[in-house]
């Protein structure tokens, strides 16, 4: 006889290993430690940038800020169908070629002299060039890797960056069974927040504060058996972790929120995105980057540093096709509107804890057994600081 | 003369005006900006109608909606928006509209 789900928690031995100290406050807040940070991970990792369905055919191109880098990449699909990454400046002198954010061009042409370049970043042509000492094969756009996973992009501006599937080791192969592998369209929504990246991302992989800060919107999480919301199993894959969410057999949900995501799991069934292997996942792939493998709303979610105590969030929910119907534009209204109303809740209690931190008035936080992810990201952290300023002979 | 909702809808047509903006955003602050007893108008009005509204809008091919039809979309999407206040945030909306200021919408499938 089938007996009725019940909630087991993860057991504290299985997650000794990331130890059980208090963290120190400083790698929260201190302006040192984050140059740190930025000279060993956001300067030498994949980050993740977009995804494929923003460039549906050559000549497409969006430009990113990776403002933790002041850098401006131009992100572009070629005549053969690759995708390149260039910072966006011209080798001339500097100046940065487009302001677009987004659109479909032949060329790029700097607005001072006119220098124009490629799809594949080679310098075409710029007037009266034999007046200068160089070639125009020195002069193509500086390129940075860049490549895709499940149709998400992912730039890295180190000089030689571990191939992207390595670094994902065998988190690749799960990522490509989700629905994001299939999409074509978006919904998105952006946040800036006065926060720590880490504070922010963290606030992201602990279900802690779900009954405090989400009484209403976390409602269908929410059950005797399981109060918290805690998720049934962590797992850890090098520096990247997942977290398998609970499925509460009797969520309480509200009257249009079911006729809703009864249209979403409809939709999702006709374009054969539900019943995945890893509906139930949560990814969080180090640095800075979340997808939850859900399909109504699958949402991916990035947290990029833009100064030790300011982040920017911005969090896309994924879809596979047009809307087919207007049961599915309502349906993706609703879910796109419902995930904002639980994540605009999050940015102020987030922002009083960078208060609380900035003041100096604690040496060190606490991490309980459920909030497993959030010491495990200051571990993977504090190890790829370490190994980056061992192997820059700069440790200190 | 040009209707303004199908004619099965006609009893709608007082919220065309207020509730029909044209992208997600704009519904999102049109949401945060309605006093309580005008969300709870629309949603009284609306909710009980969104099964036949989106039934009627299923049998015809999204992108040739005629006007009536479009304007009958909206409020379905409007509605998405405004159950959100008033069935699952209810006193809370107020202060809730002040936190989702900071999150800024900047594309949707409805806004392509």
């Amino acid at each position: 006889m089938a007996t009725k789900p019940t909630f087991t928690s993860v057991d504290q031995a299985d997650l000794d290993f990331l130890g059980r100290e208090p963290i120190p406050a400083k790698y929260y807040h201190e302006a040192d430690w984050y140059e740190r940070e930025r000279q060993a991970i956001f300067l030498r990792s994949w980050i993740e940038i977009g995804h494929v369905c923003e460039l549906p055919q050559p000549g497409s191109f969006i430009r990113r800020e990776l403002e933790f880098a002041g850098v401006s990449l131009l992100i572009v699909r070629g005549r053969d169908g690759e995708i390149r990454a260039f910072h966006n400046v011209c080798t001339h002198r500097g100046t940065q070629l487009t302001d677009q954010a987004e659109g479909r061009t032949s060329t790029f042409s700097c607005p001072y002299h006119r220098w124009t370049f490629g799809l594949d970043g080679a310098l075409l042509s710029a007037p009266d060039f034999e007046r200068f000492f160089t070639t125009k094969a020195d002069c193509a756009l500086p390129r940075v890797a860049l490549d895709t996973c499940a149709g998400l992009i992912f730039v890295n501006l180190g000089a030689y960056p571990v191939p992207l599937r390595e670094w994902l080791g065998e988190l690749a192969d799960e990522l490509e069974t989700l629905p994001v592998a299939r999409a074509t369209r978006f919904s998105e929504y952006v946040y800036d927040i006065a926060a720590n990246w880490k504070l922010t991302y963290d606030n992201f992989q602990e279900n802690y504060h779900l009954r405090f800060i989400h009484p209403r919107t976390g409602e269908a999480t929410f059950s005797s058996e399981n109060p918290f919301g805690y998720p049934v199993r962590y797992q850890f894959f090098g520096p990247h972790r997942t977290q398998t969410i609970w499925t509460n057999p009797e969520p309480r949900i509200a009257p249009l929120q079911r006729v809703a995501m009864g249209k979403a799991m409809i939709a999702a069934a006709r374009r054969g995105l539900a019943g995945g292997p890893n509906g139930r996942e949560y990814f969080a792939l180090f640095p800075n980057f979340f997808i939850l493998g859900t399909v109504a709303p699958h949402f991916s979610h990035v947290v990029y540093p833009l100064g030790p105590q300011r982040s920017r969030g911005v969090i896309r929910i994924y879809w596979e096709g047009d809307d087919a119907d207007a049961s599915e534009r309502f349906a993706r209204e609703y879910v796109m509107a419902m995930a904002r109303d639980v994540h605009a809740e999050d940015r102020a209690v987030i922002e009083a804890g960078q208060r609380g931190l900035a003041s100096g008035a604690l040496k060190h936080i606490h991490f309980q057994t459920q909030e497993a992810l959030c010491r495990h990201l200051i571990g993977a952290v504090r190890d790829a600081v370490a190994a980056h300023e061992a192997a820059a002979g700069t440790a200190g | 003369m040009t209707m303004i909702l199908p004619e099965d809808f006609a009893d709608l047509e007082p919220f065309v005006a207020d509730w029909t903006p044209a992208t997600s955003a704009e519904r999102a602050a049109r949401r945060s900006a309605a006093p309580a007893p005008a969300l709870a108008a629309f949603h009284d009005a609306m909710a009980p109608r969104l099964d036949a509204a989106l039934a009627w809008l299923d049998a015809r091919p999204l992108a040739d909606l005629d006007p009536a039809g479009r304007n009958l979309l909206g409020l379905c999407l409007m509605l998405a928006h405004v159950a959100l206040a008033v069935e699952t945030q209810g006193q809370d909306e107020p202060r809730h509209a002040l936190q989702r200021e900071g999150m800024r919408i900047t594309r949707t499938p409805a806004d392509a």
